[in-house]
């Protein structure tokens, strides 16, 4: 269980993240999202108590972070996979680790086995690592204390489709059980494919939160194009908002409103134009649509 | 990859979960942070093995001459008194420079904690590096040196001095590390600022007795001579509080306060 209350952090007069508030509940994945340097590893390292928050404050299983006594115990975390000594073995990583929490040596082998981390790349030092394998590696030490709580920031990155597949059943596996999980990313397919609930931030602030179903009920329900060009699409924009429906122009003229098709194609019919196209634009796409709607001016600054 | 379960059934895993990992177990995993990297081996070796070269050295050449013990011990001990505080920095600043405090202030949050295992952790350095030296010294000296009236003592007072001028400057070092957080600025500053120091108030005619006080190098350097008057000993205790107790009050702050990134 993950408490964010108002998390605010400040570096000068800036924000990087202000008032930040979510939730994780028990046996579910939250997916973090947001473009890069949204907020999402500022606002995840204040939860893991590696930065303080300039206001607000946050909770793990009841507790500030830093007042838990053997925090490896119950929450794993994986803030940066390339964060590791490179000279320092695959395995002894691991067994450092162990040694610290106090827990059983024989649990070193059986993540490494877990994660699909042979003897022969256990051995290696991890410097030579591929970035697949020190994700691999870094989800293996947070599963190493045998935590209720994950919370891995971009654990995707770096993984090959396959590794993906691997991992989205492994957190699965782990809320099934009770667990929580908060994972952060910038790529919305990977989020979609895993989290029961998403948390977009943008700009440093929450801009939407909810399961997939929730946040999509905001989106355009229907994707209509005029057949006869721009004069058309024209045309047919007008006639909708004279019904006082909202909707907007895409570039090649789509437009994309806010209504069932049978209403749109009902509206098209009394103003007498003809359709090329008429459907559902709530597809697998749509969600991507909301997120570029959701932080489209931090992919314009970007620019 | 395989269908092993995440949670092992057991409920004995989950003992100790709820208990602080106490000092002692922090201290050995800082020795073993120190041991299980190529470089923090290589140093280790290095310092042990200039050591005993120096040691040899000094026994071959010290032939003949008086308090051969104390001599080749003086000297052997100086190998580790230049290259410990360079470990101390290391042992502090290697962990910002891989990015290691991500891993070990999530599972340490109490931040000073970690500190003071890194400070007992370089007793037990200095203290093994005492053993060597005393070892070698006595040996190599009992080996060749041949003086007039035999090797001559080693009075348990200097051994004890020993140990600690050695722990002395490798905390120095990790103090200068922990008020830096970066290696190459920290061992410079650490190798510099006590040199520069020194020629100032040197240099300054009406500084020469004030500089007694505060020339940290200066007032260290007979612990491995003689046993300490007790003027020795003050001056010993005013020259660490500057060169010691300033920079390492100035690293705590930094670690405890600083965020981790």
């Amino acid at each position: 269980m993950i408490e964010a209350q108002s998390l605010t952090k400040r570096y000068g007069g800036q924000a990087a993240v202000q008032d930040v508030s979510f939730g994780c509940l028990p046996g579910t994945i939250t997916g973090f999202l947001g473009p890069n340097g949204a907020g999402k590893s500022t606002t995840m390292k204040m939860l893991c108590g590696l930065a303080e928050p300039s206001s607000g404050r946050a909770t793990i299983l009841g507790a500030p972070f830093r007042e838990l006594p053997n925090p490896g115990r119950r929450i794993g975390v994986l803030i940066d996979a390339s964060a590791q000594h490179s000279g320092r073995r695959g395995a002894e990583v691991l067994g450092l680790s162990a040694q610290l929490m106090g827990v059983d040596r024989r649990r070193v082998d059986q993540m490494l086995e877990l994660v699909g981390l042979d003897q022969a790349a256990a051995r290696k030092r991890v410097g030579q690592y591929s970035l697949g394998m020190r994700q691999r590696l870094g989800i293996a030490h947070a599963l190493l204390g045998d935590p209720q709580v994950l919370i891995l920031d971009e654990p995707a990155n770096g993984l090959d489709p396959e590794g993906m597949r691997w991992m989205r059943e492994l957190l699965r596996d782990f809320a099934q059980r009770g667990g929580t999980v908060l994972l952060s990313s910038h790529l919305l397919r990977e989020v979609e494919a895993i989290a029961d609930r998403v948390v977009v931030i943008a700009r440093g602030r929450i801009v939407a939160q909810g399961t997939a179903r929730e946040l999509l009920s905001d989106v355009p329900r229907t994707a209509v194009r005029a057949a006869g060009g721009y004069e058309a699409a024209d045309r047919l924009r007008h006639a909708i908002q004279q019904a006082s429906i909202a909707v907007r122009e895409e570039p090649d003229g789509l437009l994309l409103v806010d209504a069932d098709p049978d209403e749109i194609g009902y509206t098209a019919l009394q103003a007498g134009i003809p359709l090329q196209e008429l459907r559902l634009a709530q597809d697998g796409a749509s969600l991507e649509e909301l997120f570029f709607q959701l932080t489209a001016d931090d992919h314009k600054e970007s620019r | 990859m395989s269908t092993l379960t995440i949670s092992q059934p057991a409920q004995s895993s989950r003992i100790g979960a709820d208990r602080r990992p106490s000092l002692a177990r922090l201290t050995a995993v800082e020795l073993r942070k120190m041991v299980d990297t190529r470089s923090g081996f290589w140093v280790l070796i290095g310092i042990g093995a200039v050591t005993l070269i120096s040691a040899l050295i000094e026994a071959v050449h010290d032939r003949g001459r008086e308090g051969t013990y104390i001599n080749v011990f003086h000297v052997a001990s100086q190998p580790s008194a230049y290259l410990l505080p360079v470990l101390g920095v290391l042992l502090i600043c290697g962990e910002w420079t891989q990015r290691t405090t991500l891993t070990t202030f999530t599972l340490v949050p109490e931040r000073h904690r970690v500190i003071s295992a890194k400070v007992l952790a370089s007793l037990l350095v200095s203290g093994g590096a005492l053993v060597l030296t005393l070892l070698g010294a006595v040996v190599l000296a009992a080996l060749f040196g041949h003086a007039p009236g035999g090797a001559g003592t080693l009075p348990v007072a200097v051994i004890a001095q020993g140990w600690l001028h050695l722990a002395i400057w490798m905390l120095i070092g990790l103090s200068f590390g922990a008020a830096v957080l970066v290696s190459a600025p920290a061992i410079v500053a650490y190798l510099l600022a006590p040199i520069v120091f020194a020629a100032i108030v040197n240099a300054i005619h009406s500084l020469a007795t004030p500089a007694k006080w505060l020339d940290v190098a200066n007032a260290t350097a007979p612990l491995t001579l003689r046993a300490l008057s007790a003027t020795e000993w003050a001056q010993v205790g005013t020259t660490l509080a500057l060169w010691l107790g300033v920079p390492l009050l100035i690293g705590l702050g930094r670690v405890r306060g600083g965020d981790i990134n």
